[in-house]
């Protein structure tokens, strides 16, 4: 994306969330009629206000930059959930889990980034963050092999890739 | 003839989906301590869940109802791991220690 000066990028990333939110709108009713349009638009309009008002749309809440990564990055975390997935079911139906605690360290650069990183951690099966302590995670793993596909450090690079 | 195959997709990923729900289950009863159960109960949140919404995505055919249905394990990724952090982080600070070999 070619360099932008602030205002600008704020101005994009609000557009940006008031189509996201009229578009949602739109998927959830799923009316044509326009009436019935300009009283979404209405909702969309409220909802936008609200958010402003709370304060959500701060410059790193909303991350433009990775917008059109995110879907290969959904995609990527499936087949993680998945792998890791099969490993949970294997390792419950077999008993032979051995739960341990390790640090990981994680190097993304703003807050969405760790909230990002950690969330993949946890959603993975067999992984838990349990505190997040500046850029150091207290994960909780139900086996060795799991913690040490952790350990690997693949996801935390996707992850910081992603918002280059 | 195609209608049926699209009937047996569903179904096979409706039975992978139910097959990681009892998995799930199972670990919520059989393993040792709180934060061991937060796994089984998150394979239930992404795979069981997301298994089953895409057999009903197959077997009602692409339309806006799909769009929807997608929105659900959309849903579930934000909000299962928050859960999940919670009771983990809240076991932690009460000063639960996990079973098991600890390495910080």
């Amino acid at each position: 994306m070619a360099k932008l000066n602030k205002d600008s990028l704020k101005t994009l990333s609000f557009i940006t969330y008031f189509i996201i939110l009229f578009v949602f709108w739109f998927i959830l009713s799923g009316y044509l009629k326009s009436l019935l349009l300009f009283f979404g638009l209405l909702s969309v309009l409220f909802v936008f206000w609200m958010s402003y008002r709370a304060k959500a749309l701060e410059e790193d809440s909303l991350p433009l930059k990775i917008i059109l990564r995110l879907p290969f990055y959904w995609i990527w975390l499936f087949k993680e959930i998945f792998k890791s997935g099969i490993t949970t079911t294997a390792l419950i139906w077999n008993g032979k889990y051995s739960p341990q605690l390790i640090s990981v360290k994680a190097s993304q650069k703003n807050r969405t980034g760790i909230a990002n990183y950690a969330n993949a951690i946890t959603l993975t099966p067999g992984t838990v963050t349990i505190e997040v302590d500046k850029k150091t995670f207290l994960v909780h793993a139900l086996s060795k092999k799991l913690s040490e596909d952790l350990q690997t450090d693949d996801m935390n690079k996707v992850i910081t890739d992603l918002d280059k | 003839m195609s209608y049926n195959y699209i009937e047996l997709i569903s179904l096979v990923l409706l039975a992978i989906g139910c097959f990681f729900i009892l998995s799930g289950s199972l670990g919520l009863i059989k393993l040792p301590d709180v934060f061991s159960r937060i796994h089984a109960a998150g394979l239930i949140d992404t795979l069981g869940s997301g298994f089953i919404v895409l057999a009903l995505i197959v077997y009602s055919g692409f339309s806006l109802l799909s769009l929807k249905l997608l929105l659900i394990p959309l849903f579930l990724i934000f909000t299962s791991p928050v859960t999940g952090h919670a009771i983990a982080l809240f076991a932690h600070e009460s000063g639960y220690k996990p079973k098991g070999k600890n390495k910080k």
